[in-house]
């Protein structure tokens, strides 16, 4: 068996420019690593990727993507590859800009309650090192102690503690992004009221198609000087759905109100052994935050509708270790699920939260029609589910199975006036849903918007806007081979 | 290329990358090949569609430190461990990894008089700075070394190959501090030379089970408890029962305990004495804190006898050492050795305390004055007031 036969392309001059300018060891070709570029969490398969490139410096941004320019070349910008939309998987052989080693912390201002950082910086590695110092970056995906800030931006990113203080885009106050044409650029401004139309505003969650972010300014929050954390259980997941909307009726804004059934239940005390109760039909894990005298009212006020919506058990996380193992079991939620089966497809749906209840009956209906097997665990507080569909992709037709099931759940969303992403971005997975939320015109001004920033649409093409309604496309996607290694 | 791996095993990996960050090699080079997720899916290649096992993807198998760091970070339960064992030991019969002059290196581990000559010829060969830098071997390796002696036959302390050699001073503040606790320890010395944890790394299947049987038979004419004061070590002791799929085998593999986790179950029969004025950090060692996940037992022992247990921030990464790692890739072992140090340096610790030799030794030769906690009990134990 030839063991060491190599697969870097020949001579391809893209590849020796990009070489050029980077260095050898941060532009690599070879086959293991566009085939694993070709993947992020989702179960979307792209193409394989061409290069893959590891730059430093917003230079070597603006490099890449010149050379991508004189090429021909698309762009597609890659955080942690923990999407779960396809928004980073390649489509036509584009060249792939990690941002694996664009991780450094580059300033952080408690005076101002700005950081400025790098797009590669981990989520939860940016709250550590701000913990100390009184702050932390209060968006908090589930996947935080993996996804990066840079694909925060991308996805405009929610989380738990969203409910309270908004997600991705009411916390980066300025961000410098290098364009497609290689151009810096510095949308909003550290200033509370920057003059003009809000770019920045249009960049967040643009899912890499009007340039990369090489530089990012975040609004850091102040640590709650008091945290309660409770534990309902409910003997339906109606029960719960209800309690969560009563809750934001009554007026509380609780810092994060999460909801999981209990097949997901099951799955995460198995992972974590955090006590969450394994009989329970549905558990919400409510949050709140703030002064010591007005967390205790909250807290009773949230033990007392749970009562009223007939909890069946009320708990009062007692220590923080037991306040962390609760949170690690709802975070780490999807990963779980390979306990069940192989594969997972996650929707990501908002509904109006007085139809949480309709609707979650609704999703396990379609389900049981299509016998695909669905775990629920969702941002209860802002309406935003997220159903799981568990299957093994080898079963033949399971496939087709879960994508019609998941197609019914999107319609069914949207028909109770919802939207098609919470958090998760459109990537490739909801493209094709975008015209039946998006009125033509509509989807034509987004396409407008976008070319402003890209005319060539180079950057990440063939995502997020349907293909009728983007520009040149197809152009770039032109037909490559797939699933070879060299 | 069949790697061996269980199908079962390898498709419980979903893909959700949160693995990454746990991992050492990906943490310092950004570079999803050498992460536990690349790396199950480089194997997913290889092993299901027959992609050819090019340099590259030697390189991402080769590069791993074992440290399974990601094992605990999984929620789907990945047997990593099991996966690139499996992947490197078929690597290691094709030739690609671990080459015939570092078999020659393993099979020294199992005789020990050949280790000792070794050993103090290395010292004084680093004592004239023969031995170049990079290998990180400390100029202060012992010549000579204390008698062993066999105070009682309640448990074994088991003593194994280079740290037998190199550290004999940690098993004797071990064996000291379990006799201050009323415990008759016999030494296992030459009577059981290796486990066999450094060959199950390199991927030498063969050698690695010849010395998991060998250590059970030479342990196995009662059922006292074997104690291991190395976490490589006693690790891979545990793990016999599924190396060699033995009944007998898991039998004695549940007979050992990491030291540590044997003595925070019995505090009660150590002596009280004046603590050291000491604030010491806590390194886990990956196979004490990830593989056996015994390491708050190190903080439960410790604890009465230091003024003060610092943890540091970086949840548990490998420091960078991965048994015979730092010696075969010294760059990627210095960059993750790095990361360790400025983490160590954030809390400002007296002293560090890491319970297993390889991880000692790596971050001693980057500048951390390091002790075994047994070394600290003892010296507590045993100070003039």
């Amino acid at each position: 068996m030839p063991l060491f036969r190599s697969t870097r392309e020949p001579i391809d001059p893209l590849v020796a420019d990009l070489t050029a300018a980077l260095d050898a060891d941060r532009v690599r070709a070879d086959g293991a690593q566009r085939s694993l570029a070709a993947h992020d969490a989702s179960v979307f398969d792209g193409g394989i990727a061409g290069p893959v490139c590891f730059p430093e410096t917003t230079e070597e941004v603006q490099a890449i993507m010149r050379i991508a320019e004189q090429h021909g070349s698309a762009v597609v910008p890659r955080g942690a590859g923990t999407g779960l939309a396809g928004g980073a998987i390649p489509l036509g052989r584009p060249v792939v800009v990690s941002t694996g080693r664009m991780n450094k912390v580059l300033s952080v201002d408690t005076d101002n309650r700005i950081a400025w950082v790098q797009p590669g910086v981990i989520n939860l590695d940016l709250s550590k090192k701000l913990r100390p110092k009184g702050f932390h970056f209060a968006p908090d995906p589930s996947s935080q102690q993996v996804c990066t800030l840079g694909g925060n931006v991308a996805n405009n990113s929610g989380g738990p503690h969203c409910l309270a203080y908004g997600v991705t885009d009411a916390h980066v106050v300025s961000l410098e992004v290098v364009l497609p044409d290689g151009q810096v650029a510095v949308l909003g401004g550290a200033e509370d009221e920057t003059p003009g139309l809000d770019l920045r505003g249009a960049f967040v969650g643009s899912e890499g198609t009007l340039g990369i972010a090489t530089k990012i300014g975040v609004r850091i929050t102040p640590n709650a000087p008091a945290v309660r954390t409770l534990l309902l259980s409910f003997a339906t997941v109606r029960d719960a759905a209800q309690t969560v909307s009563d809750i934001i009726a009554a007026g509380v804004v609780p810092a994060a109100l999460e909801v999981m059934d209990q097949r997901m239940t099951v799955a995460v005390e198995n992972y974590v052994a955090a006590g969450y109760p394994t009989d329970a039909a549905a558990v919400l894990l409510a949050e709140v935050e703030g002064l010591d005298g007005g967390v205790e009212i909250d807290a009773a006020r949230i033990e007392e509708l749970g009562r009223a919506n007939s909890a069946t058990d009320v708990r009062l996380a007692g220590s923080e270790k037991e306040r962390a193992a609760l949170w690690k079991g709802r975070k780490t939620a999807f990963g779980a699920v390979a306990q069940i089966a192989p594969d997972y497809y996650l929707h990501d749906t908002v509904v109006p939260r007085a139809r949480l209840a309709d609707i979650l009956e609704q999703i396990y209906e379609i389900t049981d029609r299509h016998e695909v097997t669905v775990m629920n665990v969702f941002h209860a507080g802002d309406g935003n589910l997220h159903p799981l569909l568990v299957f093994d992709a080898r079963e033949q037709g399971t496939l087709e199975r879960v994508h019609a099931a998941g197609a019914e759940i999107l319609r069914a969303s949207l028909a109770a006036g919802g939207v098609l992403s919470g958090e998760h971005g459109i990537g490739v997975e909801k493209q094709a849903y975008m015209d039946e939320l998006f009125s033509p015109a509509d989807l034509d001004h987004q396409n407008r918007l976008r070319q402003a920033f890209d005319p060539a649409c180079r950057a990440n093409p063939g995502k997020v806007l349907p293909m009728g309604h983007s520009c040149a496309d197809i152009q770039a996607l032109r037909e490559m081979p797939t699933g070879v290694w060299g | 290329m069949d790697l061996k791996i269980n199908a079962d095993d390898l498709n419980a990996c979903v893909q959700c990358g949160l693995c990454l960050p746990h991992c050492p090699t990906y943490r310092v080079t950004g570079d999803e090949a050498l992460s536990p997720r690349g790396r199950i899916h480089l194997m997913r290649e290889v092993q299901d569609n027959d992609a050819p096992v090019t340099t590259e993807v030697v390189d991402a198998f080769d590069t791993c430190v074992q440290c399974r760091g990601c094992e605990p970070a999984c929620p789907s339960g990945v047997p990593y461990g099991r996966l690139i064992e499996s992947t490197r030991a078929v690597l290691a019969d094709t030739g690609a990894v671990s080459t015939r002059r570092q078999r020659l290196a393993f099979w020294a581990l199992s005789r020990p008089r050949t280790l000792r000559l070794g050993s103090t010829l290395l010292a004084v060969a680093a004592r004239l700075r023969l031995v170049p830098e990079r290998l990180g071997v400390p100029t202060d390796l012992p010549f000579m070394r204390g008698q062993r002696h066999t105070s009682g036959d309640d448990v074994y302390l088991f003593t194994g190959c280079v740290m037998d050699a190199w550290q004999r001073d940690v098993h004797d503040a071990g064996q000291r501090v379990l006799e201050a606790a009323g415990v008759g320890v016999t030494p296992t010395g030459d009577l059981a030379p290796c486990c066999g944890a450094l060959h199950t790394h390199a991927g030498l299947g063969d050698p690695a089970r010849q010395r998991a049987e060998a250590t059970i038979t030479a342990l196995s004419n009662d059922d006292r408890p074997i104690l291991v004061d190395s976490a490589g070590c006693g690790a891979a002791m545990k793990e016999y029962g599924h190396l060699l799929g033995t009944p007998e085998a898991a039998a004695f593999s549940a007979r050992v305990y990491d030291i540590h986790e044997w003595l925070a179950t019995r505090l009660d029969d150590l002596p009280t004495t004046a603590k050291l004025d000491l604030c010491v950090a806590v390194q886990d060692p990956c196979h004490q804190r990830h593989v056996q996940r015994v390491h708050d037992a190190t903080r439960a022992v410790l604890a009465p006898y230091v003024h003060k247990i610092i943890e540091l921030d970086d949840d548990g990464l490998c420091c960078g050492a991965g048994g015979a790692f730092s010696v075969l890739h010294p760059q990627l072992a210095t960059d993750i050795r790095d990361r360790k140090v400025d983490a160590i340096e954030r809390v400002s610790p007296d002293i560090v305390a890491s319970a297993n030799p390889g991880c000692s030794l790596h971050l001693a030769a980057g500048g951390v004055e390091v002790m075994h906690p047994m070394q600290l009990i003892n010296q507590a134990l045993h100070q003039r007031t």
